[in-house]
């Protein structure tokens, strides 16, 4: 594989296929996926594009980009992840999240790892998302990340670092889910000679971990799925998780505070809320203490909140958490909480605020990826090997004037896989994986495989929907520890027959079980109707009909 | 009405509720083989085809058969009434004889359907077809419930589909999906009952227990047996009002008796309970349609005179 023309790597780095080794020979488990691709050929993946494509804009699988419902696209080539690989990234993302959980409980409580010194604490003060307001806010079973989505790469080692962590709404695992079904639906084939382990548990798993977290002493506790709205770009996940969970979705005007209990509208009048999954912002979700124009928000949520007569989740405030310029720090709070090497590594980055890495970063800009540290979704980040000199002088001016605004990455060559490209042909495009973890607060369960994000760009490397990217199923193999059940025995019912009226009465099919079937018709009573000549009737030949001999 | 009439009227609501019924339980039972391959697939073949009743044309076949196998079998042909095709083509049948007493274009929609079904449909993407066939069969329910005339015509109908309903119902439950695949398998009865999302938002536990009791139970569900026994009950009480008491009295007391037990079952039913519910359900269905049979469709045996 050369290096693609306008691709984003440097020259030279070879990234990691997950498909096929360096010499070009298929990994090992991934033979019957090539099989399969093989004998669709280019011609059958197109037509089975098509299909998909009819599918998911029938299903409504959506994502909103620009005011326009898309949707995502969906490579048929799923992406496989072997058993002990996930081994690895299970335990990584696990335990990244209970430091993380302990590192917003201080935050928002003592302070000690501020103390310690083990994070400057200008670095958090300045957090622009630290949000004081949540000071003192307690989670009813001490979760404050109920769901988390972390973003692993695979470096030209094949090791998996953590990009970054998402904290705050973490969206796609609706794709997740749906994915598997559309791929299972459009392409069955490929699913011969594999035991994969399932996605269907994660709405009940994040129900489960919704309703753990209730105040204290709700014996059933309410749920609802906060949305702002059907404009927004993830409308159809927070229809769709509401819809798979049974629970409510709600936007801000549905709900409303009074004497300090979150209540929604219905038409019995009022109803208590206790638990909220949100997926709105903290800017918006409370105009009493942020921003005051937000139509979003229910006024006095937050007071609720701290009443301990709701818990919203994800916790407010935990943005500080996920923001970029805490990343390079998170291998250190795992240590300090957990006395625990961290088991996935980061990827290499820059403070932008020290003068000495800034004076390194600074010449070397176009072998970096420059990222705002509050940005999501790809917005703002600047590639610097695709970068013209104009765009590399702007963001070096930038970094200077806001340190704190930014950090900088080396350029990280994203694993590939063969991904369908135009003309029916498989060609190696850039990858990520998003896997997605729900904290009940006894433990942090890892959905298998998670969300597959892919460049459809040839050489690019920047895989955000929102950035002409799509999506992969992705599939985890089971090790295949469980036995499997064993085969059943046929078993052969036969009702008692029963009282009939006829003899010629079909009682089902003699094996199998018995249905209640219509009646024969007589076998005579058919040949003499089929005997009757019909006058007029095509076909029949009547020689006394001068039909249509007669003129009228 | 003509007896043979009001035959094959209930028939047809017997049958295109058990094309129906039969479509959407291989879509979902098709898709849980393709994507949890853990078991053995004569294992999840079998599993389908008992319940249905359904015997695959070689008995050998079976054990290698393959989720598109499978789909080739449970479509299978105009003589086995069990299959789609077969449940199909005896629906369309039934409509030729009474073509001229059906609403609108009702037989034409199901010649249609019966002709494309019988040309063959892809086995490789089967959810396709079988999701159009899905929507075929709802535009002739459509067809049912706007065009009919409100008389005892479309109560034979509805009678009909009522006490298949039952009966399938009974038989998605046979299947055991909770049993058999641990991971996914309550969810497919659900799906397969379209009743997913319904339950979800009555019921927490998606278990097999759950599933059971409420596709057994529950008032509200159009699928679970409860309501499919009012909705034969409310077919018969209407129907009584056309006829002679006499003619419905065996028929009102079976259904209505099923009801009773359904509508006031034990509010925490043990699996006992629900097997015994179960059991009643479907004898109830097979007595109900027999009784239908003997009060309104008795016909003078076919007499072939001799010398």
């Amino acid at each position: 594989m050369d290096r693609p023309r306008g691709s984003d790597l440097i020259a030279g780095v070879r990234p990691w296929d997950e498909m096929y080794d360096e010499a070009g020979a298929v990994r090992s488990g991934r033979e019957p996926l090539v099989e399969a691709l093989a004998a669709l050929g280019p011609d059958g993946l197109l037509a089975r594009a098509r299909l998909r494509d009819a599918h998911l804009s029938a299903q409504g699988i959506t994502f909103t980009l620009s005011g326009r419902e898309r949707p995502l696209p969906m490579d048929l080539v799923p992406r496989i992840v072997d058993a002990v690989e996930w081994q690895v990234i299970e335990a990584g993302v696990a335990q990244r999240i209970r430091a993380l959980e302990m590192f917003l409980d201080d935050l928002y409580g003592a302070g000690q790892i501020l103390d310690d010194q083990v994070i400057p604490r200008r670095l958090i003060t300045s957090s622009a998302h630290f949000h004081r307001e949540a000071h003192g806010v307690r989670p009813a079973n001490g979760v404050r990340i109920h769901v988390a989505g972390v973003d692993l790469v695979r470096d030209e080692e094949g090791t998996f670092r953590v990009l970054e962590d998402n904290l705050r709404c973490p969206s796609g695992v609706s794709y997740v889910l749906e994915n598997r079904r559309t791929l299972s639906h459009v392409v069955p084939e490929v699913f011969t000679g594999y035991r994969l382990r399932g996605v269907e548990e994660y709405p009940a798993r994040l129900l489960a971990a919704l309703l753990a977290a209730a105040p204290v002493g709700v014996a059933d506790p309410t749920v609802v799925v906060l949305t702002p709205g059907v404009h927004n770009a993830a409308h159809f996940e927070h229809a769709f998780l509401a819809r798979r969970m049974g629970v409510e979705l709600v936007e801000g005007r549905d709900l409303f505070c009074r004497d300090g209990v979150v209540r929604m509208r219905t038409t019995r009048g009022s109803e208590p809320v206790h638990v909220i999954y949100r997926r709105i912002d903290d800017d918006y979700l409370d105009p009493v203490h942020f921003r005051p124009d937000s139509v979003l928000g229910v006024p006095g949520i937050l007071n609720a909140a701290r009443a301990g007569s709701v818990t919203i989740a994800n916790g407010v405030g935990n943005g500080v958490a996920d923001d970029k310029a805490v990343y390079p720090y998170v291998p250190a709070i795992v240590r300090y909480y957990l006395g625990e090497e961290p088991v996935l590594p980061n990827v290499t980055t820059y403070d932008l605020r020290d003068p000495d890495e800034r004076a390194h970063v600074l010449p070397r800009l176009d072998q970096m990826v420059v990222k705002p540290v509050d940005g999501s979704g790809g917005y703002g980040i600047v590639v610097g090997s695709r970068a013209s000199d104009a765009e590399l002088a702007a963001a070096a001016a930038e970094i200077e004037a806001d340190p704190r605004g930014w950090i900088a990455q080396p350029i990280v060559p994203l694993s590939t896989s063969p991904t369908l490209v135009e003309g029916g042909a498989l060609a190696p495009r850039h990858l990520d994986l998003r896997p997605f973890a729900v904290n009940d607060g006894e433990r942090v369960w890892v959905l298998p495989g998670g969300l597959t994000r892919v460049a459809l760009t040839e050489g690019s490397l920047v895989v955000n929907s929102s950035q002409g990217g799509g999506s992969k199923d992705t599939w985890v193999l089971d090790s295949g520890d469980g036995e499997p059940l064993p085969p059943l025995e046929p078993e052969l019912v036969v009702d008692d027959p029963g009282p009939t009226f006829s003899a010629a009465q079909g009682r089902g099919n003699g094996e199998g079980r018995a249905r209640r079937d219509q009646p024969a018709v007589h076998s005579e009573r058919m040949r003499q109707q089929e005997e009757q000549q019909q006058q007029g009737a095509p076909g029949a030949a009547d020689p006394g009909s001068r039909r249509g001999v007669v003129p009228c | 009405m003509l007896s043979r009439i009001a035959e094959a009227m209930f028939w047809i609501g017997r049958y295109v509720e058990r094309a129906e019924a039969t479509t959407r339980l291989l879509v979902e039972h098709h898709q849980l083989l393709v994507e949890d391959t853990r078991l053995n697939p004569a294992v999840g073949a079998e599993a389908l085809l008992g319940p249905l009743g359904i015997v695959p044309p070689e008995p050998d076949e079976l054990a290698v058969l393959s989720p598109a196998g499978l789909v080739r079998v449970v479509v299978g042909d105009s003589a086995d009434l069990s299959t789609i095709l077969g449940s199909v083509a005896a629906a369309r049948e039934n409509a030729r004889t009474i073509r001229e007493a059906l609403p609108g274009d009702m037989f034409e929609r199901m010649n249609a359907t019966h002709l494309r079904l019988q040309a063959g449909i892809s086995t490789v993407i089967p959810g396709i077809p079988l999701r159009s066939l899905l929507d075929e069969l709802a535009v002739v329910a459509g067809i049912i419930e706007w065009q009919m005339p409100r008389d005892e015509g479309l109560v034979f109908v509805r009678l009909g589909a009522a006490l298949e309903r039952l009966d399938m119902t009974c038989r998605l439950l046979d299947i055991d999906h909770d049993g058999l695949w641990p991971q996914a398998g309550a969810a497919t009865t659900l799906r397969a009952a379209g009743g997913l999302n319904p339950f979800l938002r009555t019921q927490r536990a998606l278990t097999g227990d759950q599933v059971e009791g409420f596709l057994v139970l529950d008032p509200t569900f159009p699928r679970s047996m409860l309501q499919s026994a009012m909705r034969a009950e409310r077919a018969v009480r209407t129907m009584a009002t056309y006829v002679s008491p006499q003619q419905t009295s065996t028929l009102l007391r079976t259904v209505g008796i099923l009801r009773a037990e359904l509508e006031f079952a034990s509010v925490n039913p043990t699996p006992a309970d629900l097997a015994l519910l179960r059991e009643r359900a479907r004898d109830a269905a097979f007595v109900a349609s027999d009784a239908v049979a003997a009060a309104f469709f008795r016909q003078a045996g076919t007499i072939v005179w001799s010398h």
